[in-house]
């Protein structure tokens, strides 16, 4: 791999945009080592992506499947399909009001917990970080099932605790039944389970707060409050930006809690959008309306995402 | 850790320079004793929280069938004994799942962190044309949900014989951990000086050998933080193994997280939920082993703000 040299002196730079940055267009070892994840990205996540495009203008059955056959073409049908259907725009809105709920209180709860990380001694903090470690190293499926356990309606833990408070009936009581219950499981373990990377990720930004400023704060009477405000929260903002973007991405995204939690047969009102368009696509074999469901879906959450997205991209671009 | 996060905000802060400005301040300390007597309070009570279902689970994989339905949930089991984890590693077939995992996860974890490296080196690094779209394509690969891709990419892997092989299942969870290894580490390219590149380059290093020379152990803690993030996310998966490993004699090349969904649906009342609690429990494990190995690097990490 080894390729003939230049030496440094003569980087003849473009634009001087960067002093410090070096200018080697006429070399192509750079787009060598970008080739392995370019062509894996390309064939596995761009081409699915623009085939499932493709696919939700088309009408695939169980039938082209097997055949091999290109399915007949249709035009906007599964779109008007799904659009038009009452069912569609209920699981959509159930899917934007679990992702702002659950994101707002998995970030709150995970600022906070960074915040208190700070305040304890070190010990404590390594304890508490490998508590976490745990919790965030728990396969999602794993911690649905034992969510899905601990809320059994004969045997779960939390029945039992529940109905130990003195004039509380919860024996065998069952937590799926009414959506709001279910849902607040669902919610709860989402929550649980996505802090650890919140706290942790927040509370080594904290670490880059710089401890003057704060004691300067203090020093001309600042309370933890404004401090917090006008210090911490202004340097904490990208990374707040980043992790709240990408818990929203993985939110809006819930299958697995509610697949398990619902033991692979969600109801209608535990229908996410993505369970819906797996329902859809696999259980019933209807791959283009699925499809077509997936695509609305992100471009949902792109259009409302947009302006968040681009701050993220603006944060990776450390110039 | 830190540098997880912390390339992202270098662009706010003097963070380069800050190494030892965070001296001990008794008087700092002292105002806020109050208030950490209560956040020791909170972050207890969050910590019963956060472990106290895995508590329960371990409880619970020691306990014979009949003990768990007794009604006893906190109970230490009757008599400790290592039975339901053989049932569950040899009946279960947990422990074929469980290599199956462990070689998939190796694979395709240490292709993330090669293939990623190097992409976003080249992107952090080096000028040239179509560099920005480039980077732009990979960060929007973060944006989309797995989900999205799932049946085309079914079809896909249908089409060129990939589908129930661990080559096609390896490969697949490569392309869905890039954008975000890659995100992460071009910024953190970013923020490393380039002297020492330019000194390497006046010596006459090829690019190759800049990157796995210099670069890499340059960026190392940033590579070991990436890595933990992508074992965990790779472990974790469910939904691209459920797709993508099906077919005849799928079965004996399941990965662990479908062996346990295949113990709990398989199984009703009559079954033994104590080898499911077992299966659970072992799964936690090589995540342990992972910490233990990585222990000191995140410990390195995430102290290093404050014991500086």
């Amino acid at each position: 791999m080894s390729v003939v040299e230049r030496p440094a002196t003569r980087h003849a730079a473009p634009p001087p945009a960067r002093p410090t940055a070096k200018k080697r267009k006429s070399d192509k070892t750079p787009w060598l080592l970008a080739i392995p994840a370019l062509v894996l990205l390309a064939g596995l996540l761009g081409y699915p992506l623009i085939r499932m495009v493709i696919l939700s203008f088309q009408n695939m059955r169980l039938r082209e499947l097997f055949s091999g056959r290109t399915p007949p073409w249709v035009g906007f049908d599964n779109y008007t399909r799904v659009l038009s259907d009452g069912v569609f725009w209920a699981v959509t809105g159930r899917t934007v009001a679990f992702t702002i709920v659950s994101v707002l209180i998995s970030v709150l709860l995970g600022l906070a917990i960074a915040l208190l990380m700070r305040r304890v001694t070190r010990g404590v903090r390594l304890f508490m970080v490998v508590a976490m470690m745990f919790v965030w190293a728990l396969p999602q499926l794993v911690a649905a099932q034992i969510f899905r356990w601990m809320t059994d309606s004969d045997f779960g833990v939390v029945n039992y605790l529940l109905d130990k408070i003195p004039g509380v009936d919860y024996a065998n009581h069952s937590w799926f039944v009414n959506p709001w219950q279910g849902w607040a499981v669902i919610t709860t373990l989402v929550v649980w389970a996505g802090i650890p990377f919140l706290a942790i990720t927040l509370n080594a930004g904290l670490t880059q707060v710089p401890k003057e400023l704060l004691e300067a704060a203090t020093m001309d009477g600042a309370t933890p409050w404004q401090s917090l405000r006008n210090i911490i929260l202004p340097i904490l903002k990208p990374l707040v930006t980043i992790v709240t973007t990408l818990s929203v991405i993985w939110n809006f995204g819930l299958f697995t809690q509610a697949w398990v939690l619902r033991d692979g047969h969600p109801e209608p009102s535990f229908q996410t959008l993505t369970t819906y368009s797996y329902t859809q696509a696999f259980g019933q074999s209807r791959y283009s309306l699925g499809s077509a469901i997936a695509v609305i879906t992100v471009i949902l959450m792109l259009g409302v995402m947009v302006f968040y997205i681009r701050q993220m991209f603006k944060i990776g671009e450390v110039e | 850790m830190t540098n997880l996060t912390s390339s992202p905000g270098t662009e706010a802060l003097p963070v380069v320079k800050e190494t030892k400005s965070a001296g001990r301040k008794p008087e700092a300390k002292r105002e806020v004793k109050a208030f950490t007597g209560l956040a020791h309070i909170a972050l207890f009570a969050w910590a019963l929280v956060t472990a106290g279902p895995l508590i329960w689970v371990l409880l619970a994989s020691f306990k014979s069938n009949t003990e768990i339905f007794l009604g006893k949930p906190f109970a230490l089991p009757e008599h400790f004994s290592l039975d339901t984890y053989f049932d569950a590693w040899g009946e279960a077939h947990i422990g074929r799942y469980f290599l199956n995992s462990v070689i998939v996860v190796l694979i395709s974890t240490a292709g993330t962190m090669l293939f990623g490296s190097m992409a976003a080196y080249v992107l952090a690094r080096y000028k040239f044309f179509g560099n920005r779209f480039i980077y732009y394509l990979f960060v929007s690969g973060l944006a989309f949900p797995t989900f999205m891709a799932l049946a085309p990419l079914f079809y896909i892997l249908k089409n060129m014989g990939l589908l129930g092989t661990y080559t096609g299942l390896v490969l697949v969870y490569i392309a869905y951990s890039l954008p975000f290894t890659v995100f992460f580490l071009a910024a953190f390219f970013k923020t490393l000086p380039y002297e020492i590149e330019e000194a390497a380059t006046v010596d006459g290093a090829s690019h190759t050998r800049k990157f796995f020379q210099i670069m890499m152990p340059m960026a190392k803690s940033g590579l070991v933080s990436i890595t933990i993030f992508n074992i965990v996310g790779q472990w974790n998966q469910y939904l691209l193994p459920v797709v993508i490993m099906t077919g005849p004699g799928a079965e004996s090349k399941y990965l662990l997280t479908q062996g346990i969904a295949n113990i709990s649906t398989s199984a009703g009342y009559h079954a033994e939920w104590s080898t499911l609690f077992a299966a659970l429990t072992l799964s936690i494990l090589p995540m342990i082993v992972v910490y233990a190995i990585f222990q000191r690097q995140i410990q390195a990490g995430l102290t290093a703000g404050a014991v500086k």
